[in-house]
């Protein structure tokens, strides 16, 4: 032991002789800025700083422990030499086995960066000052803003002065930074996108993609702005107008589309992807959120009205608040619907503690705040300040009280004239009798026990006390629970009394209520299935708010005002102590967030939004983490272009359209997928961050269903409404699936093909119960914010579009339009590709397409199809908690009792049906399914 | 010239419907690539694939494999506990069975395991795993995904994502349940913020076992050859039109592997083929056992097939009240099932590479709020304890691992959050948690959310 230590000094001596008097000063200043800080967050927790827990044995809270080493019995650290040290070697993670990769978990490696420091300070003989001196160098680094090391950011504060004077590569702040509107490079071009984008091509010695071709072009408008393909005229005025002047025709084209209704079902549905958009909360009980359509609609009127976005944000932020200003006679109800996007997480308190509940609920709507406006995960900073933005708990925290009042509740709104209401009696009239059905089978079991039970208390002469009577007697002296029924009877008991109040409570989307919240106190019970506005929320003083240390409401930290992020630079009150934290009365705090977000001088605001905007025109955001712009997402691949759009954005009233019009008119977007470079390009720039040339998208699945029910003409573009049952795989629909206590109804289709056939933003969205045609083709799971669709082709979606009744139903359609338009086969192959892909077949397809359906017309005539029945109704069956058996019960569905099916393969003959198949192929086909 | 840029894989498909669909989809599989690619684990794994027998609603530990003789003894005495959102009068609720030392090992099994106690000593009971969510949906994401909220990839995603699968003709993670979705449905399988091909894959349990795996009735195998032909020679003239897009080539060759998977999935389903002693010894003959006992069987066909991932859900657990009625019977429907399995995959030398993990979401409490106005026997949510069985796979054989405190309420010894569950159970596969990460939403996510221990104490 004793020769060790002498070795260890000598080493030190070695040490502190070896480095010059200016190195030495270069190596304490090294370790007291960034080795020591480093150390101490990396290293220490399990190395030292509890003295019973020392992993390895190692101790690398002093040098004496570095120099002596752990386990291995070898130094970890040798002074001048990186490469004989452990400590370099395992922090490096390229020594396996000699050395175990430090620290062991992937997420916390050190940086290239740190390990480069680390390796420097070993190289400069490894000096450990005192305290005092480390104090000394770093008082001196916190008095500059700027060093080589990086930027200062002023914040209000982190947990540490470690964290709160750490520096930032400004390349990873550009978010946090003002946009400050650059001019763009000159260009012959007149579009500044295009100059900014050839600019950048130019520099790599490329050449944009040309133009493509008017028909590519027609479907692509189509496609990106109202989700649907163009029909064949509409390709032929656009050709028509197109041979004239291309450019005016562009324009006009992009007008109609910008104009047209549906312009909004398809952006509004972009933003319900952000906004994670469902009719039910989700969890153990799934319960309906009366009325949510209202804030669908809400939103396509937005979009399709231009709303102004710093409007459209501030409302579903603080509608409430503004409503609440408003005069009493003209208070506008659409901002109460705004306010449901507070109220689209999934959320339901069963089981849960009142605080945890609630806590559960406002981080997840700080987060959706901060996701979907600020593009800021403010999950990363609950638990700690920021790990790399600077972005502390504190303010994570004070964002938390802005949301410590807001309650929630199915507020009263009346229905408005815009909003569409039709079919709500017929609706509602079902809902009606699915109850009635639930109440007689309950009453029937309810009045058998009761029976058994009168029994019980005659027998033994004692007067007979109903369930509620009787239920605070000692068990000797009452009939035992569910008296007079057999195991299976209780377990229908149970489902027909859950039955009864599921139905109950879906007569509730029939009133004019609201998914919103309000301004008050906690209630005493959290249910989510009933919250309803108290007569007098009350004007009581909120609890104060606290930072909770490691996110956990048993460790309350400092108390903490509302308020927004610091490191913004953007006032959001005039609060003389601190211009970040807003009013701490109980109303009025999210309007005024709401207000700070939308502030034009916000940096990331209108820098989230455009980038949105960009994404869906170009499949790819200019910054890859629409949801996330922090040093951890992707780097913008064109930040200047970013800022343009951003600032012209907000110079002129945060417009959508206007912004639709720029892109949308510049040469960049009118590129043709094929570059006569390609295979250079590959190499050079895999991912296209060039913009070089126009990637073909997948449509997504709302835009599949859509265009699949527009192509066979079958589609009913009626706007807004309750939303609508399409016919899913029946499988599917008649799968039970638990829920609280019970199983959930089976789902039921609309009953005629116009109510099914409306668009798919409509269609009623389950959270635990997913449409599988649109959940293969990648619908997000509306748990999540969905900043960016996966568009993966795996095997299953083949099934579905190959062999399911869905898209069977869907040729079927096809055919018989082609065969009521065109008499002969040959006309007949031609419309329908024609239909399906905007374009008339070659000859040599039009031959072999004809040739296929000619022989498939032989095979169908000798294989008859079977019949497709719809159930009336059905024997459920579940295993019973109380017994651990199956049992069954009959469920109605009267949805299917006078239904009007779609046209099946057996309703139709044989030449139907081999037309039908080239129509399912034409569905099937890559032509079909991507836009170009 | 445009054909220079169709990849050899692009001609070979073109030519697909002249060479022969066999000789084509030969070629084709033996060049596997892609995302389900099997791949090479981090370290030398104990166990190449997993069976979780998944018990839906929370068995009992005390009821099961946990006795507690001083809980028996204060059966419907009041219960000062405080736990969880308990309010009222409360009392404990002694177990009705009877327990008994089985195997040469001497593990503790409720008397209502007849058959189960023939393979003990192949058998791990651990005691001390904890869970934090306290209903159904939240619990059981926890237990699947790692995370309460639904919506991050689940424990067999990770896996696929991980090592692959070996057999790419079927789904790498196979799902099954018995008649009900578990509550929160297929969010439990989910591939979360992993790419779409990891998600697990439902096989049902009766009629076709993938939705729409088979073309409609009138439509034949021959005549669904013909179509795909047809469709190949649409998307090859059109991807020569769209050089350098792998996405559509991507897409076509899904179809042929849809093709492949339509003859092998209901090959394995089919139990025809199996010995009738066999499947007598699963319990397929009677009407109690028969669906546990298929699945059980079919996950054992599916792994010797090379499937990563196998998960059978079982329902009914959630013994509030009648808790010897509900136990005696769910346990009577497994028991047999999972014995043979067991045996089986014993006999095939298949265990020592197969997992078999049997667990809940969250295991029951000690004693019971007055339910209906009586004294209610059954037994609430617990977090705080649970019991599940592991074996095979190298996880120690016979043996108890943790413990509870003396009337089953809290876990004691080797406790442990499920996160550590999981890195033990990718530990086992040649997986470090630690690595197997996925860059999203600004940060690498991983199964444990925040890195967790292996529980050295499960490793043989």
């Amino acid at each position: 032991m004793r020769s060790i230590i002498s070795i260890c000094l000598a080493f030190i001596l070695a040490g502190e002789l070896a480095a010059s008097p200016n190195r030495h000063k270069q190596g304490e200043r090294l370790f007291s800025l960034k080795v020591y800080p480093m150390l101490s967050s990396k290293c220490f927790a399990c190395h030292g700083e509890d003295p019973k827990k020392v992993k390895g044995n190692l101790n690398l809270t002093s040098r004496v422990g570095l120099l002596k080493g752990g386990e291995s019995e070898e130094p970890s650290l040798v002074p001048g030499k990186p490469m004989l040290s452990p400590l370099y070697l395992a922090a490096t993670r390229a020594h396996e086995p000699d050395w175990s990769v430090m620290p062991p978990k992937e997420n916390d490696r050190l940086s290239t960066e740190q390990v480069t420091t680390l390796k420097q300070w070993i190289e400069l003989y490894a000096p450990w000052p005192e305290e005092e001196v480390r104090s000394k160098y770093i008082t001196e680094d916190r008095s500059k803003l700027i060093t080589v090391e990086g930027m200062l950011v002023k914040t209000s504060g982190g947990l540490s002065d470690n964290w709160t004077y750490r520096r930032y590569k400004p390349a990873d702040l550009w978010a946090f930074l003002p946009v400050i509107k650059p001019n763009p490079p000159k260009s012959a071009l007149d579009n500044p996108i295009d100059a900014f984008i050839i600019h950048k091509l130019s520099a790599a010695n490329f050449h944009p993609a040309p133009q493509a071709d008017f028909r590519t072009l027609v479907k692509r408008a189509y496609h990106d702005l109202i989700g649907l393909p163009p029909t064949p005229s509409q390709i032929y005025q656009f050709r028509l107008a197109w041979d004239k002047n291309p450019l005016k025709a562009w324009s006009k084209l992009i007008d109609e589309l910008l104009s047209s209704p549906h312009y909004g079902e398809r952006w509004g549905q972009h933003w319900l992807d952000v906004a994670r958009y469902a009719d039910t909360g989700g969890y153990s009980n799934d319960y309906e959120r009366s009325n949510a359509w209202r804030y669908r609609d809400y939103v396509i009127r937005a979009f399709n009205e231009d709303k102004p976005y710093d409007e459209f944000l501030i409302e579903q932020i603080a509608g409430d608040e503004i409503w609440e200003k408003q005069p009493q006679d003209k208070r506008d109800p659409e901002l109460l619907m705004a306010t449901s996007f507070l109220r689209m997480g999934p959320w339901d308190p069963a089981m849960t503690l009142a605080p945890q509940a609630r806590q559960i609920y406002i981080d997840d709507v700080v987060n959706s705040v901060g996701q979907s406006f600020l593009s800021t995960t403010m999950r990363c900073f609950k638990c700690h300040d920021h790990k790399f933005d600077p972005l502390p708990t504190r303010d994570y925290y004070r964002m938390y009280a802005v949301f410590a009042g807001t309650q929630l509740a199915e507020r009263p709104a009346p229905f408005l004239k815009v909003e569409n209401r039709s079919g709500l009696a017929q609706k509602k009239a079902m809902t009606q009798r699915l109850w009635n059905y639930a109440k007689t089978k309950h009453n029937e079991l309810h009045q058998k026990q009761e029976a058994a039970a009168r029994k019980w208390f005659n027998q033994r002469g004692k007067k007979y006390l109903d369930e509620n009577a009787r239920k605070k007697l000692p068990d000797e002296e009452k009939p035992p629970r569910h008296v007079g029924l057999s195991p299976e009877e209780q377990g229908r008991l149970k489902v027909r009394m859950q039955d009864e109040w599921i139905w109950n409570r879906r007569l509730e989307r029939y009133q004019p209520l609201v998914q919103g919240v309000y301004n008050g106190p906690i209630p005493k019970s959290l249910n989510a299935r009933s919250m309803r506005m108290p007569n007098n929320p009350g004007q009581k003083v909120l609890p104060a708010s606290n930072i909770l240390l490691g996110g956990s409401l048993e460790a309350p930290g400092e108390e903490v005002l509302p308020g927004v992020l610091s490191a913004l630079a953007v006032a959001a009150s005039n609060k003389a102590e601190d211009h970040y934290q807003i009013s701490s009365e109980i109303k009025g705090r999210r309007l005024q967030l709401a207000r700070w977000i939308a502030d034009s001088k916000n940096p990331l605001t209108a820098r989230s939004i455009v980038n949105r905007v960009w994404q869906h025109h170009f499949g790819k955001p200019l910054a890859s983490n629409p949801n996330n712009f922090g040093a951890k997402g992707g780097k913008p691949t064109h930040p200047e272009l970013l800022d343009w759009l951003a600032a012209d954005f907000v110079e002129h009233g945060w417009k959508f359209k206007r912004l639709h019009r720029i892109i949308m008119s510049s040469a960049t977007y009118r590129q043709s997928g094929n570059h006569p470079q390609m295979t250079k390009l590959k190499n050079v720039d895999p991912d296209n961050r060039l913009l070089s040339y126009r990637v073909p998208r997948r449509l997504t699945a709302e835009e599949l269903r859509d265009s699949l029910l527009q192509t066979t003409g079958e589609l009913n573009v009626t706007l807004g409404g309750l939303p609508v049952m399409p016919e899913i795989n029946m499988k599917v629909a008649l799968q039970p699936r638990m829920i609280q206590f019970s199983l959930a109804p089976a789902y039921q289709p609309s009953r005629t093909p116009t109510e099914r056939n409306r668009r798919t933003i409509y269609a009623y969205r389950v959270r635990g119960q997913a449409n599988p045609f649109l959940e293969l083709f990648n619908q997000p799971n509306p748990n999540n914010s969905c900043e960016q669709r996966d568009s993966a082709a795996v095997t299953p979606q083949a099934f579905t579009l190959f062999n399911s009744q869905v898209t069977s139903d869907r040729s079927i359609a096809m055919a018989l339009r082609v065969e009521k338009e065109f008499n002969t086969l040959h006309l007949q192959v031609k419309r329908a590709v024609q239909l399906a892909f905007g374009r008339v077949p070659d000859q040599a397809e039009w031959q072999r397409l004809k040739h296929y359906v000619t022989k498939m017309q032989q095979y169908h005539a000798k294989h008859q199809p079977e019949e497709v029945k719809y159930p009336k109704s059905i024997t459920r069956s579940l295993v019973e908690e109380l017994t651990g058996q199956p049992f069954e019960y009959e469920e109605i569905l009267p949805a299917f009792e006078k239904y009007v099916p779609d046209k099946k393969p057996a309703d139709v003959n044989a030449n139907t049906r081999a037309l039908a198949d080239l129509c399912l192929l034409l569905f099937n086909s890559n032509e079909f399914i991507y836009v170009y | 010239m445009q054909f220079a840029s169709c990849t050899r894989r692009d001609c070979l498909y073109g030519l697909g419907s002249s060479l022969g669909a066999l000789a084509m989809t030969d070629l084709l599989a033996k060049e596997v690539k892609g995302p389900l690619a099997p791949k090479k684990p981090m370290h030398d794994p104990k166990a190449k694939a997993v069976i979780m027998l998944f018990m839906e609603g929370g068995p009992s530990q005390v009821d099961t494999f946990d006795p507690k003789p001083k809980l028996n003894a204060k059966h419907k005495s009041e219960s000062k506990r405080s736990a969880g959102l308990a309010t009222g009068f409360r009392f404990y609720v002694g177990s009705p069975f009877k327990s008994r030392k089985v195997g040469q090992s001497g593990l503790d099994m409720s008397e209502q395991w007849v058959h189960l106690p023939e393979v003990a000593d192949e058998l791990c009971n651990y005691r001390g795993c904890q869970a934090e969510s306290l209903n159904h949906p939240e619990a059981l994401f926890h237990m699947n995904t790692g995370s309460r909220l639904g919506a991050d990839p689940a424990l067999g995603s990770w896996i696929n994502y991980g090592l692959g699968t070996e057999n790419q003709n079927l789904p790498g993670y196979v799902v099954m349940s018995e008649m009900a979705l578990p509550q929160g449905g297929s969010r439990n399988w989910s591939n979360g913020f992993l790419p779409a091909h990891f998600q697990g894959t439902r096989l049902r349990p009766t009629g076709s076992p993938i939705l729409d795996l088979q073309a409609p009735g009138h439509k034949t195998r021959k005549h669904q050859r013909k179509a795909l032909d047809e469709l190949a020679f649409l998307n090859q003239r059109h991807a020569l039109k769209h050089p350098g897009h792998d996405d559509l080539s991507a897409r076509m060759e899904s179809y042929e592997l849809a093709y492949r998977m339509q003859a092998e999935v209901p090959e394995v389903m089919d139990l025809k083929d199996e010995r009738p002693a066999l499947r007598e010894a699963y319990g397929m003959n009677d009407k109690h056992t028969a669906t546990f006992g298929r699945q059980c069987l079919m996950a054992r066909k599916l792994v010797e097939k090379g499937v990563r991932f196998v998960q059978i859900f079982s329902g009914g657990w959630d013994s509030h009240d009648y808790l010897e009625r509900g136990h005696s019977s769910r346990i009577r429907s497994v028991d047999k099932p999972m014995s043979a399995l067991i045996k089986d995959l014993k006999e095939r030398g298949m265990l020592d590479q197969t997992l078999v993990v049997w667990t809940g979401e969250f295991g029951r409490t000690p004693d019971n709020n007055r339910r209906g106005g009586v004294y209610s026997l059954g037994r609430g949510h617990n977090i705080d304890a649970m019991t599940m069985l592991l074996a095979g796979g190298g996880v120690k054989k016979g043996t108890i691992v943790g413990a509870t405190d003396d009337i089953g309420a809290s876990a004691t010894e080797v406790v442990h959050p499920i996160r550590d569950l999981h890195v033990t159970l990718l530990h086992l596969l040649g997986l470090d948690d630690n690595k197997l990460t996925y860059f999203h939403g600004g940060r690498y996510k991983q199964l444990s959310q925040f890195g967790g221990k292996v529980i050295s104490d499960l490793i043989a």
